[in-house]
């Protein structure tokens, strides 16, 4: 009999644990990067842009990660199309404010700061922001749970995230849905005030490596009526990386 | 086995390059060329093999040729790019590089950019240029050994080159070339030196960015040198120290830039002054904006008779530039110089669109207005339009 109440007691106190996570969005987002931590990343890219006017053009990058998320450093190097070839993107993520960027153009040899006012701007004519090419840290935002919705299918939380002081963004606040079942981000709509500036939605799931990882990414820039969609390859999590090959110096080099 | 081989050479190689054609279209005649279309075709192929993560090879071949005989026409194979005309055939880089830690060590021929301001750098010291077309000039390799050693948030930079590569200047029977009211004709002999030339940067990463630079060796612009009844005109680039740095600022609304030099020689000739650059920088939607002013202060002024110096050339000027993202193939740009007495303008105007994976089509029109006393008022007949195809690969 003892024992059965021991059990009773320890699934209560479980589920009660679960019912309190569920309800706090700073734990769901905690887990949400825990879950998806890995030393390092790499991935091949593939960008596909698509206009209002329905032109698309593709381009194509490589893209490493040394640590993760406010702790860590990203490097992207664009590899298609052939006027692009070699332009780089440093990003230096920090816990305790706005990351870092430098971008490398091999035609100028020239490698250029890009300012915090810069980071509203689009990513060389794709959909994707500079910042948002930067990984987001949960202590840099204040979470607010607007409730429970169904996204393709999946139960999901729905998030609300507001940039902390220190954090310089273009978004006054944005909209996350998080699955309930992999915790995994499905959905992010980024707001200025009241109007929707962009809306990236994950697709295409996969368990890499034991880290679920959407495998697509479309972003929807809801002023031009534009879309990019990413699609990540030979996606690959903690490979032996250098912290000497997340400079300024290694964007310099070639190719 | 060799296929295995030829393999892995393969996966170790990458490459780019392109083809570009350009058309210009000179209005105007010119006292000393009346040529009105000139005609460019140049070819680039860039190569890196890699075999070992730190260890890579580039290299960099020009292909080109034109209508005005900017160009040579003789096929060799160039590997100094010091000559008058441009080479049919030129090696723009051939380096080595390897890698450990936080130095790295290239040799050969390499393109080296010191300095952060656009339009115009005091201390850039060692990037000479192809100033055949002044106003629209390309930066030219050095023999150099660099090493770089980074370490946290700051690099230091050191350069040794050999011997000097001049900038090119514009010929003498093309519209480039002013020549002087009432000059008589003239040969012009070049006296390039043979001593190497140096420098150091040191360069720091933060909220403020900021370098400190030296430079020893010489002037890669020419000051003239004239003796009276004699028609032969001496090139000379006199020695030169540099001192200097640059400093960029991220504010919330612009970015400030800065760049200053002083410039000093034991050569009684050259001129020793302060040569300085402070621009504004602003990001609003698509628009890119760029504003700012070059000054200069002469300390000692030096007794050559005249030089040719374009990057003086721009300074007492307001700069500015502006740039327009249209969508993803398409921008417009705009780049303007005054000089601040109005005795000088020079506007550029640039439509540019990409078509598919390769094809990049640009159109513009340059300005030039101002006095001929003036540096840039001097090209007042040479405003044009210019049109350039690119194929990229």
């Amino acid at each position: 009999m003892n024992r059965i109440q021991t059990v009773f007691g320890i699934l209560t106190l479980l589920s009660l644990s679960a019912a309190a996570l569920a309800q706090d969005p700073q734990a769901i987002i905690r887990e949400v990067q825990a879950r998806a931590k890995s030393a390092s990343q790499r991935y091949e890219g593939t960008l596909t842009v698509i206009e209002g006017t329905n032109k698309v053009t593709e381009k194509r990058w490589s893209f490493e990660r040394i640590g993760s998320h406010g702790d860590s450093k990203s490097l992207l190097r664009f590899s298609a199309p052939a006027e692009v070839k070699g332009v780089a993107l440093l990003v230096v993520n920090h816990p305790d404010r706005s990351s870092d960027q430098w971008m490398w153009t091999p035609a100028i040899g020239r490698e250029r700061r890009i300012a915090l006012q810069s980071r509203s701007q689009r990513f060389f004519g794709t959909d994707f922001s500079f910042e948002d090419l930067e990984e987001r840290d949960i202590e840099q935002f204040d979470h607010r749970l607007l409730g429970e919705e169904q996204l393709e299918g999946a139960d999901c939380w729905k998030i609300e995230s507001k940039p902390r002081q220190g954090k310089v963004s273009q978004y006054t606040h944005s909209h996350v849905w998080v699955r309930k079942d992999n915790y995994v981000v499905v959905q992010i709509e980024n707001f200025k005030k009241t109007e929707l500036i962009r809306r990236a939605k994950y697709s295409n799931i996969q368990r890499v490596q034991n880290i679920w990882t959407a495998h697509n990414i479309e972003m929807f820039d809801a002023g031009r009526k534009s879309r990019t969609i990413l699609v990540f390859e030979k996606l690959q999590y903690n490979l032996p990386m250098k912290d000497e090959n997340f400079t300024i110096q290694a964007m310099r080099r070639e190719p | 086995m060799p296929v295995l081989f030829l393999l892995m050479l393969l996966q170790a190689l990458t490459q780019r390059g392109f083809l570009e054609t350009q058309g210009v279209l000179y209005p105007q005649a010119a006292v000393n060329d009346s040529g009105h279309v000139i005609g460019e075709v140049q070819l680039r192929y860039e190569g890196f093999y890699k075999p070992w993560s730190n260890f890579q090879i580039a290299g960099a071949l020009d292909l080109r040729s034109d209508t005005h005989h900017q160009t040579e026409r003789v096929l060799r194979l160039d590997w100094d790019d010091r000559g008058r005309q441009r080479p049919l055939l030129s090696l723009q880089r051939l380096s080595a590089q390897y890698r450990h830690g936080g130095l790295t060590v290239e040799a050969g021929k390499q393109l080296v950019r010191w300095g952060r301001t656009d339009i115009v750098n005091p201390t850039d010291r060692f990037a000479p240029r192809d100033f055949l077309t002044v106003v629209d000039n390309e930066f030219l390799g050095i023999h150099a050994v660099r090493a770089t050693y980074e370490r946290g948030s700051n690099t230091i930079d050191v350069i040794w080159s050999p011997r000097l590569t001049p900038s090119r200047i514009p010929l003498l029977n093309q519209r480039w070339f002013i020549p002087p009211e009432g000059a008589p004709a003239f040969e012009l002999t070049r006296d390039v030196p043979a001593g190497s030339q140096s420098g150091v940067r040191w360069s720091h990463v933060g909220f403020v960015e900021f370098a400190a630079a030296a430079y020893s060796g010489f002037d890669n612009l020419p000051s003239f040198e004239v003796t009276p009844g004699n028609p032969v005109v001496r090139e000379a680039y006199p020695e030169l120290r540099m001192f200097g740095g640059d400093v960029g600022v991220p504010l919330q609304l612009v970015s400030i830039k800065g760049e200053a030099a002083y410039f000093q020689s034991p050569d009684h000739r050259a001129d020793s002054y302060v040569m300085y650059v402070i621009q504004l920088e602003r990001q609003a939607g698509e628009w890119f904006f760029v504003g700012g002013y070059g000054g200069e202060s002469i300390t000692e002024r030096g007794t050559q008779n005249a030089d040719f110096n374009p990057i003086r050339g721009l300074t007492r000027t307001i700069l500015a530039r502006a740039g327009y993202t249209i969508d993803t193939n398409r921008s417009i740009a705009f780049e303007t110089a005054v000089r601040e007495n109005f005795d000088g303008l020079w506007a550029k105007t640039e439509y540019s669109q990409a078509f598919g994976q390769h094809w990049r089509l640009t159109a513009g029109f340059t300005l030039i207005r101002g006095k001929a006393t003036d540096f840039l008022g001097q090209y007042n007949r040479n405003s044009h339009g210019v049109i350039v195809v690119r194929y990229s690969f």
